[in-house]
């Protein structure tokens, strides 16, 4: 696939290697430049201008679309009804029109589907706002990422993708944080079967399976980055059900199950893989915390002596889970140097 | 050219070019990278058993005098110190110090601080422990941390010194600055605050070769990553009041102009990022657009710029940064093709 992403396990030596070999050989400014050269590990002009120009690009779409949604919300009486619609809609329709003009991935293109994205939700929230559908405000977020979905496909760009993402997960964790029961989703999953805690690892899931399909499907529209935003927003859905679970409050047996074998696929496919050891350390993670609470659990805070049973897990996981991490990094690194 | 794919090679290659003399020993064997996401990790988990180890140290041996927690926090850090150095090439022992120097440090700052409700002695004395800790612990972690610490209780301290205050000012002075409105000293707090800092660390980034030759380096890359941290976070505590305002929270809050203040944490933020990329550092820049994103949001809740107001400039800001940014690109091109 044209322009995907790298696995980023690129033997390339990090700063902390590169003080190592300055003090270690005992270099001066001139071999430090030198070295620092040779790692790339310094941006020359250009880069540093193509940088530049990428950051004040990406912060002006960011910035007009953060003025559509203000726009929006200021609810300007100066304007009518007919009048609000009809601004976004333009802008919808002007969106539209330069994006055929000028199609992804020219970056014209790209930076207009995102603001079309961006209007498509503002137009939802305008319309909530002016005619007080009832809708709670995780269908605005569903409806947002549902209707944005074939925008975002088309502008195949991973700003698109992220924000899109991060909608989605927005709207789900709406959904299972803030209204546990009511409104149309809740119709549909709210019967005996789906207490909170199922919904919150069903979502879980949902991440996990988004995760493997733009592992394997390798789009440039969803570079690592991207993925990991993913796989970091899978885990932290099941790490709260987790909690939950151990805190008694989820009444299905298959929680905990249903979290250890997403986090067993999800070590699994990276232990086979070898690129990222990035989803190992997010899975690593959940487990420190699902465990620790699981262990406040047991013990009950008898007496103060579990306060330090807590400290000595949390030492014990965090470095065993941090010298596994440092390691493979390490040994798939030399791997992808030899 | 090519980079050199790995430490190996790097090393050969300074060899080759006479930077490294030829009969000099081999690279160093054990790497002592660790990706971001890893020492986030270990950090926050450090931290947390930090002050379990604390409380169970406070609930255990029941301190109720000052000067025994005191000790207690002494011996914690000197333990810390000792395990930190003798274990200075590996990390199993690390979490373990990380904790206690945490559980230290908190114990000394409750003997100093217990009864102390200044906010200007607060900030001060938490900007010495930490900086005490930055040049004393021989770990990168630590340093890290006390690095980043140092700088919010430097954001504190220009803070109370400029405009007064109570210790619980820290977290929520939002009925103080109703109660002393005044722009102006806003505005030199914030000068105050960030010119040292945002010179301070464009300087170590632009100077990275002299430092790294240095043997100050170990206390450079820490003070750096820390300042940049800081940078991107910092912004919250030296805006005209410190409060999240998020949501519902907001609501009824009326903050005139200075509503505007995010605009300023989003640039600081932004300018992190810029030095982040000079160092090739994916965490550091991620967390830069993470905390600009989230200044963004809290722009959005500040009440007392009216919404409108707030639209127009940021579609005004837009248009600007996306222009110069398309005449850059255009120019590089025109560059890359002329070339």
């Amino acid at each position: 696939m044209r322009g995907y992403t790298p696995p980023p396990m690129q033997p390339k030596p990090s700063r902390a290697e590169l003080d190592q070999i300055a003090e270690h050989y005992e270099l001066g400014s001139e071999g430090v430049d030198t070295m620092l050269e040779l790692a790339e590990a310094r941006p020359d002009a250009e880069t540093t201008r193509d940088f530049l120009a990428g950051m004040l690009r990406i912060g002006g779409i960011l910035s007009l679309a953060a003025g559509v949604v203000f726009f929006v919300a200021a609810n300007w009486s100066d304007i009518e009804v007919f009048g609000r619609f009809g601004l976004l809609e333009i802008l919808l329709v002007a969106c539209g029109v330069l994006a055929l003009v000028k199609p992804p991935p020219a970056f014209a293109g790209r930076a207009a589907l995102f603001l079309a994205f961006v209007t498509t939700g503002a137009l939802l929230a305008l319309f909530g706002q002016t005619y007080q559908t009832g809708a709670d405000i995780h269908e605005l977020f569903l409806s947002w990422a549902l209707l944005g979905l074939p925008i975002t496909i088309l502008a195949g760009w991973s700003v698109s993708s992220a924000a899109w993402l991060l909608v989605l997960n927005l709207a789900l964790a709406l959904f299972c944080g803030w209204h546990p029961t009511g409104g149309l989703l809740w119709a549909m999953l709210g019967w005996r079967r789906f207490d909170p805690t199922t919904i919150i690892i069903g979502v879980t899931w949902i991440n996990v399976v988004l995760w493997f399909v733009f592992e394997f499907v390798k789009l440039e529209a969803v570079p690592e980055w991207v993925r990991r935003i993913g796989i970091s927003s899978a885990f932290a859905f099941g790490t709260w059900a987790g909690v939950l679970a151990v805190v008694d409050k989820g009444e299905s047996p298959l929680i905990l199950p249903a979290l250890v074998a997403a986090m067993a696929v999800v070590l699994a496919y990276a232990l086979r893989t070898r690129k990222d050891i990035y989803p190992i350390a997010v899975v690593l993670g959940a487990f420190i915390i699902v465990s620790l609470v699981w262990l406040g659990k047991v013990t009950r805070f008898k007496d103060e002596g579990v306060l330090l049973l807590l400290a000595v897990w949390l030492i014990g996981t965090s470095t065993i889970a941090g010298r596994i991490l440092a390691h493979t990094a390490r040994r798939w690194r030399a791997a992808g140097a030899a | 050219m090519s980079a050199p794919t790995s430490l190996e090679n790097l090393v050969d290659t300074l060899r080759v070019r006479g930077v490294i003399a030829a009969d000099a020993p081999p690279s160093p064997e054990e790497s002592v990278h660790r990706p971001w996401f890893v020492a986030m990790m270990l950090g926050l988990a450090g931290w947390f058993a930090g002050i379990f180890l604390l409380a169970f140290i406070g609930l255990t041996f029941e301190l109720r005098s000052g000067v025994a927690i005191f000790v207690i926090g002494i011996a914690l850090l000197a333990s810390a110190w000792a395990l930190y150095y003798t274990d200075r090439q590996a990390v199993f022992l690390d979490q373990l110090a990380l904790a206690l120097s945490i559980a230290g440090q908190c114990a000394v700052a409750w003997y100093f601080l217990g009864d102390v409700e200044s906010g200007l002695i607060v900030s001060a004395t938490l900007l010495v422990l930490q900086l005490i800790v930055l040049f004393v612990m021989p770990n990168k972690t630590a340093r890290t941390l006390a690095a980043l610490f140092a700088t919010i209780a430097w954001v504190y301290l220009v803070r109370f010194v400029v405009r007064g205050g109570e210790f619980d000012d820290m977290f929520d002075d939002f009925g103080r600055y109703n109660r002393h409105a005044g722009s102006g000293s806003v505005l030199i707090a914030w000068l105050l605050t960030w010119v040292p800092m945002l010179f301070a660390a464009g300087w170590l980034t632009q100077r990275e070769n002299t430092w790294m030759a240095h043997d100050l380096r170990v206390f450079a890359r820490p003070i750096l990553t820390g300042l940049l941290l800081g940078l991107s976070l910092g912004g919250l505590a030296s805006e005209p009041f410190v409060k999240l305002a998020f949501g519902m929270d907001s609501v009824g809050v009326q903050m005139s102009w200075l509503a505007l203040f995010p605009l300023l944490s989003i640039a600081l933020a932004m300018f992190s990022a810029w030095c982040a990329f000079q160092l090739r550092s994916h965490g550091l820049l991620g967390f830069a657009v993470f905390a600009a994103l989230m200044h963004l949001s809290r722009f959005y809740y500040l009440y007392g710029t009216s919404l409108m107001w707030k639209s127009v400039i940021m579609l005004c800001l837009g248009a600007l940064m996306l222009g110069v940014g398309v005449v850059i690109r255009k120019r590089l091109s025109y560059g890359g093709s002329a070339a």
